[in-house]
């Protein structure tokens, strides 16, 4: 009998050393991320005696039934969606100030003001050539920060998609994780630290994967998991250890698409969304900056065939090139400016050719262009800040609601501490009172 | 966040996430102050960003505006003195032939009157000829060089353009910057086109004994003369409503350039009082969080275990 109290007793130090175990270890892991607390579960080792001795039980101390993961599922799907959304528009933001910048700093829309103004200038004397290097200086002006703009709308793209080429890597490499991971987990014995351990690197690793693209995850019953992505129908990542390669391919626009074993896929959450649709909002700038470069081209060009410059010879275009980032001034020469109608002899002060361009300036409305472009861009970014905002802060409250659960806290961890070092000791006493009991039936004489 | 944390991970999470956009608050105060401008990029307020763009735009249009008309003011003044000193040689023309009518002087004085006549002449050339604040032709139209050039005979033909440019004021206005010659310059005389210079070159001619009967001629030519002094006048009457018109357009520019800057102001400016009220009302909150934060954060079980 005494026997049995001091097995239960030392079951029971057993079993207090693992929880102090457990709880040194929560401490340890305090801030590690994707670190779930742990908890020791306990249960009592009874059996009740053979067949005669119906009504007496043999007590045999507590074992340690397993190592609880005190993770909540919904919550981490909860995390890994909204976490998905916020990575796509804050990737999109990101991209979208990018192209916003690139396009305001530049200074292209000042730029397009200030040639206007040297040609209105120009009105007052068509023939000082000082009005006249102006205009030239301000068209040099407009055509180096229009090809400014594209070449940083350009870096702004390359950058994207080295980015969206490094998520591409990210997901290949995190899938090849996870099949790694199931295949341990395949093996690992249920509630043991070893797959505790291997939950945490798992779910560690959906999150990540899931800010690269938006997935949807099933759980087996041996806790390994299948990733597919998009909804519960989309094409399969991960299924087991066996995992498709993901790829990216650039159009001639520079817009990127996403293939999965060669066949399309379109994520609509996570990093590479977010990229995919800020590049094709790059795109879609450039294009129309092209056009007003394309615009102002045709209308000098245009308007000066109508003329002749101050030497009385026929306007010759004053811009070459056919779009923002080949735009140029064809010479430096102020006099070749047809300011005066075809017709007029050299030096005319003769200003109509001037309103006809003008004129053909205004048609095409270069500012105007310009200032629709930014506007459209800094409208979209004003607009996406508004949903990034809303998304961060939803995966905020998702991510802090699974930290509350799944977390440590030092102040449980330090009552778990003592509690368990008095258990610790209290089994220590029975071990002292068992033996006192023995020394007691030997002493009897 | 009203979440109540257990973990300690989530409190220093949310902790950090509340103090960084507080500080992010402040510092955009702080930078909105600092550049008087509500906006640092467009994507704060794209409508707003836009309209100043638009009113930038207009502002740097109109003060070449200005310049325009101030360029235009300089030769319309130019304009006007020279009409001035024009008219006041026809007078003396026209007291000369006054003189040279009269039957009592000999035909010597009337000769050296014709001389007169002639240097007068050439004064008026000289004037119609003035060049304007750029170095061109001040009446020769779009004409570079001389409004007037004398050809082989003496006589002051003009070889400038039919009409003078015009220069925009903005809102779509614009003056013309001068007068032609021939538009001051010429009048009829009993239904027959003439001009000033032909009328007192061909007197000058007469006294000095062109003609048989010089003091006849001298009669002739006051009507002449008074015509062209009235051509003069009325020119320079135009040119002084131009003057007008030129004052009434700045003075409205004025008011626009103010409207405009009251706008800019409004648009994306800031309130001075309410900004710096504003931060320190984020100081406060922001000192508090982090005094609240540094005492919390102490809290913990383990300092009480010993």
């Amino acid at each position: 009998m005494s026997a049995d109290m001091l097995a239960i007793a030392r079951s029971g130090t057993r079993a207090a050393r693992a929880a102090l175990d457990v709880t040194a270890q929560n401490i340890a892991n305090a801030s590690s991320e994707g670190y779930v607390r742990r908890s020791v579960q306990l249960s009592e080792v009874s059996a009740s005696s053979g067949i005669g001795g119906a009504g007496s039980t043999t007590l045999a101390g507590v074992r340690i039934s397993g190592i609880a993961r005190n993770a909540d599922v919904f919550r981490q799907a909860e995390v890994r969606r909204t976490g998905g959304d916020a990575a796509r528009a804050s990737t999109e933001v990101q991209g979208l100030e990018n192209i916003e910048a690139a396009v305001e700093q530049s200074g292209v829309y000042k730029a397009s003001v200030a040639f206007e103004g040297s040609l209105q200038q120009l009105l007052s004397d068509p023939t000082d050539g000082a009005l006249r290097a102006s205009v030239m200086e301000s068209g040099r002006t407009l055509a180096s920060t229009l090809n400014v703009t594209v070449a940083s709308l350009d870096a702004a793209g390359k950058g994207l998609r080295f980015e969206a080429q490094d998520g591409v890597d990210q997901v290949n490499l995190l899938t090849g994780e996870l099949a790694r991971v199931n295949a341990r987990l395949g093996r690992a014995t249920e509630a043991s630290a070893t797959q505790s351990t291997l939950l945490d690197q798992r779910d560690t690793l959906l999150q990540k994967l899931s800010g690269q693209v938006d997935i949807t995850t099933t759980f087996a019953a041996d806790r390994t998991v299948e990733v597919r992505i998009g909804g519960a129908t989309g094409p399969t990542l991960l299924s087991g250890q066996t995992s498709a390669t993901m790829a990216m391919a650039t159009a001639t626009d520079g817009t990127v698409s996403f293939t999965l074993d060669g066949a399309a896929v379109t994520p609509a959450s996570g990093a590479l969304a977010g990229r995919s649709q800020a590049l094709e909002q790059l795109a879609d700038t450039r294009d129309k900056i092209d056009t007003i470069a394309a615009g102002i081209i045709s209308a000098v060009n245009g308007a000066q065939t109508s003329g002749v410059d101050l030497q009385g010879a026929p306007g010759a275009p004053l811009f070459s090139g056919t779009n923002a980032s080949t735009i140029a001034l064809a010479t430096n020469d102020g006099s070749k400016i047809a300011t005066a109608p075809a017709g007029t002899g050299p030096q005319s002060r003769d200003a109509g050719n001037l309103a006809v361009l003008r004129g053909a300036l205004g048609a095409a409305n270069p500012s105007g262009g310009l200032d629709a472009v930014l506007f459209d861009v800094s409208s979209a970014v004003a607009g996406r800040t508004v949903t990034r905002d809303a998304l961060a802060s939803i995966a905020d409250s998702a991510s802090i609601a699974l930290q509350t659960q799944a977390g440590v806290d030092l102040d449980q961890e330090a009552v778990n501490l003592i509690r368990f070092q008095q258990a610790f000791s209290a089994s220590g006493r029975v071990m002292q009172v068992a033996n006192d009991l023995f020394d007691t039936i030997l002493g009897i004489r | 966040m009203t979440i109540l944390s257990t973990s300690t991970g989530a409190f220093f999470d949310r902790a950090r996430s509340d103090i960084t956009s507080l500080r992010a608050q402040a510092e955009k105060l702080q930078s909105q102050i600092g550049s008087q401008s509500r906006l640092t990029r467009s994507s704060d307020d794209p409508v707003a960003a836009s309209r100043l763009r638009n009113l930038a735009r207009t502002d740097a249009l109109s003060k070449i505006d200005t310049s325009n008309a101030r360029r235009a003011t300089a030769d319309l003044n130019l304009a006007d003195s020279t009409m001035s000193d024009i008219a006041n040689t026809v007078s003396q023309a026209k007291v000369l032939a006054a003189q040279a009518a009269t039957g009592t002087i000999t035909s010597e004085q009337r000769a050296a009157i014709g001389r007169q006549m002639a240097a007068l002449h050439d004064t008026i050339v000289g004037l119609a000829n003035t060049r304007d604040s750029t170095g061109n032709a001040l009446f020769g139209g779009e004409n570079a060089t001389s409004a007037y050039t004398l050809n082989a005979s003496g006589d002051a033909v003009y070889s400038g353009t039919a009409r003078t440019g015009d220069l925009p004021l903005g809102d779509g206005q614009a003056v013309t910057r001068s007068m032609t010659g021939p538009e001051f310059l010429n009048f009829s005389v009993n239904g027959q086109p003439t001009d000033l210079m032909a009328t007192i070159k061909s007197l000058a001619d007469a006294l000095q004994g062109g003609v048989p009967d010089p003091a006849a001629a001298a009669r002739g030519a006051l009507d002449a003369l008074s015509s062209g002094l009235d051509a003069v006048t009325t020119g320079q009457t135009v040119i002084g409503t131009r003057l007008a018109w030129l004052d009434f357009t700045s003075e409205r520019r004025t008011n626009m350039d103010e409207a405009r800057a009251a706008e800019e102001a409004d648009v994306g400016g800031i309130d001075l009082a309410n900004s710096i009220a504003s931060l320190q009302e984020m100081m406060v909150v922001l000192e508090a969080s982090q005094a609240s934060f540094t005492k919390l954060s102490q809290l913990s079980l383990f300092n009480k275990l010993g």
